[in-house]
């Protein structure tokens, strides 16, 4: 790759990489469109650039390395556990900043020790910074969608609910909505009595011939799409779903919890007393916390750089535990952004579940940081 | 003096609705050449020229600013251009071309009458299909702005489709659709059913503004959109 373009600190990076362990790997700038589509879903369309092969396939200038490293991953049939490094350019339609910039970052593939790769994950992203940014005063922002899930299956909420908050949860906007049905309730208007009167009587497999039936005379195929046993399962939750209120008080702990803000050093014990005081087992998720920070301080990570905030989250189905971004101290651009991804690698067709954290840097602001002293 | 382009409506009712409207605003419109010519000018007012193009097409004319005014469907315009109100300027709805752009779902979802329904089914689908939910529309950046921007829902296919979208669902190519009705019959015909806040828009036929330089200290496009607005 000619060097000519590339961010004057671009060695300084693979260096970095190196001594990392991490094998650089290289992927086509031209990618199918569709995994980046599906995984992160139809509001990239808009910040991609898309363009169709004489074929007709879907192809875009690739908008970011993860999920070409994965894909790499797993056509190529490297065992686990890998370390992938890269540094290339990415092209997105972007309000601001140039279309096309640098992004270089580590994905670290199969360790199964969740705790010490997440350490290791923050620990080389923070490093990495340290050696382009020497003397800057960086400061992390941590969340973790784990313990969001443990408190609100803690809550008692039944399935379906807890479903919708995780799906939500890194989108304060849709959560408050959610917040607000769990509140007030309303019931389902609208059914037709005698489909009501069939829920309502547990005869499951009269409303599935009925749907079954419909579904035939109107020409709509019943295993295209959704099929009607779906269908009526789905009818049967949402109404029982509709009466679920959270009380006040379980609402009020939810909304606290979801305002946690304070240095990482301080959240075990925060945790554990929102958790003696509303009375919660949120068990498995706070012992990962609490390893993953010891793991940090063994690591000899500079905790008083890292703030906790329990509404961090990335709402994409993939995300599953860990996520942070690293700014400069009074800035807001984003120089490196992380998380797990536990869900990625089957989602993308892996066959066997494959644990998996990373970051990326971007940099275009790390050379804007860099040109402001 | 700048010559300032108005595109109107090539053909059909919304082309004829238009020129009744101008007539009535005093902007008498003669061809240019023959009847069958797609130029014409606006008599009375000095520089005025109208261009005869399809209705999508004047929405992109407008994006690029190569024309001033257009008359065509607001969907239309708003699909067309990101940053739309930064662009052009809905001076005057028209009060016809009536459609509303809608999410429709097979009637026999029984259990999917709103957005936070079809949200729970978004959700799982590819748990339970192996697949994302698929949405046949022509309208992908109007459906991206109301799916992830009102509703929170990330996770779904656009199948692009550009005609008989409405026939989609039941042919197996998607499992909703996005699409313009304007009574609803055809939706009906297909059995499917728009969901209770599933109105996108409410599109009309619309005198349309490119925001242009110099538009400002020009008398005759103020003269123009008061014309049109004093004659519904």
């Amino acid at each position: 790759m000619p060097l000519i373009d590339m961010p004057e600190f671009s060695a300084d990076l693979l260096a970095e990489f190196a001594a990392r362990r991490a094998e650089r790997v290289n992927t086509p700038v031209i990618q199918p469109a569709e995994p980046f589509l599906d995984m992160a879903g139809e509001d990239l369309r808009r910040r991609i650039f898309l363009t169709e092969s004489e074929t007709g396939a879907n192809l875009c200038l690739r908008p970011e390395f993860t999920i070409p490293v994965c894909l790499r991953h797993i056509e190529t049939a490297t065992g686990t556990p890998r370390r992938y490094s890269y540094l290339g350019e990415v092209f997105r339609q972007r309000r601001e900043g140039a279309h096309e910039f640098y992004q270089a970052g580590i994905e670290d593939l199969g360790d199964k020790d969740t705790a010490s790769a997440d350490a290791r994950a923050i620990g080389d992203a923070f490093g990495v910074l340290k050696t382009v940014l020497p003397g800057r005063k960086l400061t992390l922002t941590l969340g973790d969608q784990a313990v969001f899930e443990a408190v609100v299956k803690a809550l008692g909420l039944p399935f379906g609910w807890q479903r919708r908050l995780i799906h939500a949860f890194g989108d304060m906007a849709h959560l408050e909505a959610l917040l607000d049905r769990l509140a007030k309730p309303q019931a389902v208007a609208g059914l037709d009595p005698e489909i009501a009167a069939l829920i309502a009587s547990g005869n499951e497999a009269e409303l599935v011939a009925r749907i079954d039936a419909t579904m035939q005379e109107t020409g709509y195929s019943t295993n295209a799409s959704r099929s009607p046993t779906e269908i009526a399962r789905r009818l049967k939750e949402k109404l029982e779903l509709a009466e679920t209120r959270l009380d006040g008080t379980a609402l009020l702990l939810l909304r606290e919890f979801l305002t946690l803000q304070l240095p990482l050093a301080d959240a075990p014990a925060a945790l554990a007393g929102f958790a003696d005081a509303a009375d919660l087992k949120l068990g498995p998720a706070i012992a990962m916390f609490d390893a993953r920070l010891a793991a940090l301080a063994n690591a000899g990570a500079d905790l008083s750089a890292m703030t906790y905030r329990a509404a961090f989250g990335r709402p994409l189905d993939y995300y599953t535990g860990l996520v942070f971004e690293v700014t400069e101290a009074g800035s807001t651009a984003v120089l490196a952004g992380g998380g797990r991804f536990d869900r990625l690698m089957t989602l993308l067709g892996a066959k066997e579940l494959i644990p998996a954290v990373g970051f990326s840097l971007w940099l275009d602001r790390l050379e804007a940081a860099r040109a402001r002293r | 003096m700048s010559v300032i382009t108005i595109a109107l409506p090539s053909k059909g009712r919304i082309k004829e609705d238009t020129a009744v409207i101008f007539e009535r605003a005093g902007l008498a419109i003669s061809a240019v050449g023959n009847d069958r010519s797609y130029r014409g000018r606006v008599d009375g007012i000095e520089g005025v020229e109208i261009a005869y193009l399809s209705a999508s097409e004047i929405a992109r004319e407008l994006a690029s600013g190569a024309v001033d005014f257009g008359v065509t469907g607001e969907d239309l315009v708003r699909e067309g251009m990101p940053g739309v109100d930064q662009k052009v300027e809905f001076c005057a709805r028209l009060g016809f071309g009536h459609a509303d752009v809608v999410v429709a779902v097979p009637e026999i979802w029984l259990d999917v009458e709103t957005m936070a329904d079809l949200g729970d089914v978004a959700a799982d689908f590819r748990a339970r299909h192996g697949r994302r939910l698929q949405i046949a529309t022509k309208y992908w950046r109007l459906t991206q702005q109301f799916f992830s921007g009102s509703h929170g829902i990330q996770l779904y296919r656009i199948v692009e489709s550009l005609g008989a979208t409405e026939g989609a669902p039941a042919a197996g190519q998607a499992d909703i659709i996005v699409d313009i009705t304007s009574t609803g019959s055809t939706l009906r015909a297909n059995h499917l059913k728009v969901l209770s806040d599933g109105v996108m828009l409410k599109s009309e036929a619309c005198l349309v503004r490119a925001r242009k330089p110099g538009h400002e200290e020009d008398p005759r496009i103020r003269q123009i959109v008061e014309a049109v607005r004093a004659a519904l």
